[in-house]
């Protein structure tokens, strides 16, 4: 089998390659104590390895990292999804809290002008300001109440306002959830993307060897800076994913 | 220091510059200009006087740190105080940004009481 043959020599190679050199040292000790000889035991290592990759093969271990790969760039665009509506969702509380601002400050300036004259008012009603001789009480006391009733409800007014934009300033603080939540979504998107290459590479190494020589040079160089001069290399994301469909994932 | 000293606010998160914007309005000081990055926040402060930055650490193209050492190293912003507002929350970031040359550190959320102390006593200290 072409691919299970380009694995193990290459596992091979690599083995044997290390084993000349681990194996000049460890030979005499090892027949000196008389266990088994190093090169059978990287021998086994790579019957193994050569076993299991076999078996994940077998298992659909490589759709099941296609079918991964696959889904993450849309997992990240559900990510962006999410911080870009909840950034819409805090600047409209933002604009709302701004609006009521400018509510609160016209309700407060115009109660402030009442407040003066019903003052006046509230004089005149109880007669304190009445010449001597005159009728002391100029309303009803149902008038009059009323009078002192308006005028405290507006000298209330300015602490009610304080209470209400303190409330808005809550509010308004709240609103650091996006910068905070998008904080993490961008990391957790960088992590997504660097998982994403991590598929994409060990997609390429279960290839077999003369396709994997192909895209070698491109996984191992980082990003290219300059792909339009260049014809060993993708320039864009739909060309990794042709790349990836000419593999057969 | 002017009497109404002018702001700028660097964070690449729309939301938290307009916070801090409306903070810095309610405590008193309405002349505050912004900038979405250290790269963007260092031409503005080449291009025009500013009294006092209040910057963000994590951004993308110039982060928080870089724009900090990158005024401190120059002769003519040096003495313009940062006031470093982030999510970063690592002693050694903190250690950083005032082995760097900020005035003050704020670790995101904060309240408006904690920006109020943090700007008041650093521009007196400036003044």
């Amino acid at each position: 089998m072409g691919h299970s043959d380009g694995f193990s020599l290459h596992n091979g190679d690599a083995a044997g390659n290390e084993n000349t050199g681990l194996n000049a040292q460890a030979k005499p000790a090892d027949e000196a104590n008389g266990s088994a000889p190093t090169e059978d035991i990287y021998h086994r290592i790579g019957h193994l390895t050569r076993t299991l990759h076999d078996a994940m093969r077998e298992l659909g271990y490589q759709e099941s990292l296609s079918d991964a790969r696959d889904n993450l760039p849309d997992a990240r665009d559900r990510l962006a999804y999410i911080a870009r509506l909840t950034g819409d969702a805090a600047e409209k509380v933002l604009n709302s809290v701004d609006r009521a601002r400018t509510v609160q400050g016209e309700i407060t300036a115009r109660a402030q002008g009442l407040r003066d004259r019903w003052a006046a008012v509230a004089v005149y009603t109880s007669g304190a300001a009445a010449p001597a001789g005159a009728a002391a009480e100029r309303a009803t006391p149902a008038g009059a109440a009323l009078v002192d009733e308006t005028c405290a409800f507006l000298a209330s007014l300015d602490s009610q306002a304080d209470l209400t934009n303190g409330i808005l300033t809550d509010i308004m603080m709240a609103q650091d959830f996006h910068d905070l939540t998008g904080q993490v979504i961008r990391k957790v998107v960088a992590l997504a993307t660097t998982l994403e290459e991590q598929l994409v590479k060990l997609l390429i190494d279960a290839t077999p060897v003369e396709q994997r020589k192909k895209v070698d040079p491109v996984i191992l160089e980082g990003p290219v800076v300059n792909p339009e001069n260049r014809t060993d290399v993708v320039s864009d994301q739909a060309g990794v994913d042709d790349l990836l469909a000419s593999l057969g994932f | 220091m002017s009497t109404d000293p002018r702001f700028l606010i660097v964070d690449d998160f729309s939301t938290m510059r307009r916070i801090v914007r409306n903070l810095l309005k309610e405590i008193g000081y309405s002349n505050a200009e912004e900038a979405e990055d250290g790269v963007v926040a260092l031409n503005l402060l080449r291009q025009s006087k500013f009294d006092f930055v209040v910057s963000d650490i994590n951004m993308p193209n110039m982060d928080g740190f870089a724009l900090l050492k990158s005024a401190k190293a120059d002769e003519n912003l040096k003495g313009i105080p940062f006031l470093m507002v982030t999510a970063e929350a690592k002693k050694e970031d903190i250690v950083n940004a005032a082995q760097s040359g900020a005035s003050g550190y704020i670790v995101k959320p904060f309240t408006k009481a904690t920006l109020e102390e943090k700007v008041q006593k650093i521009l007196q200290k400036s003044a």
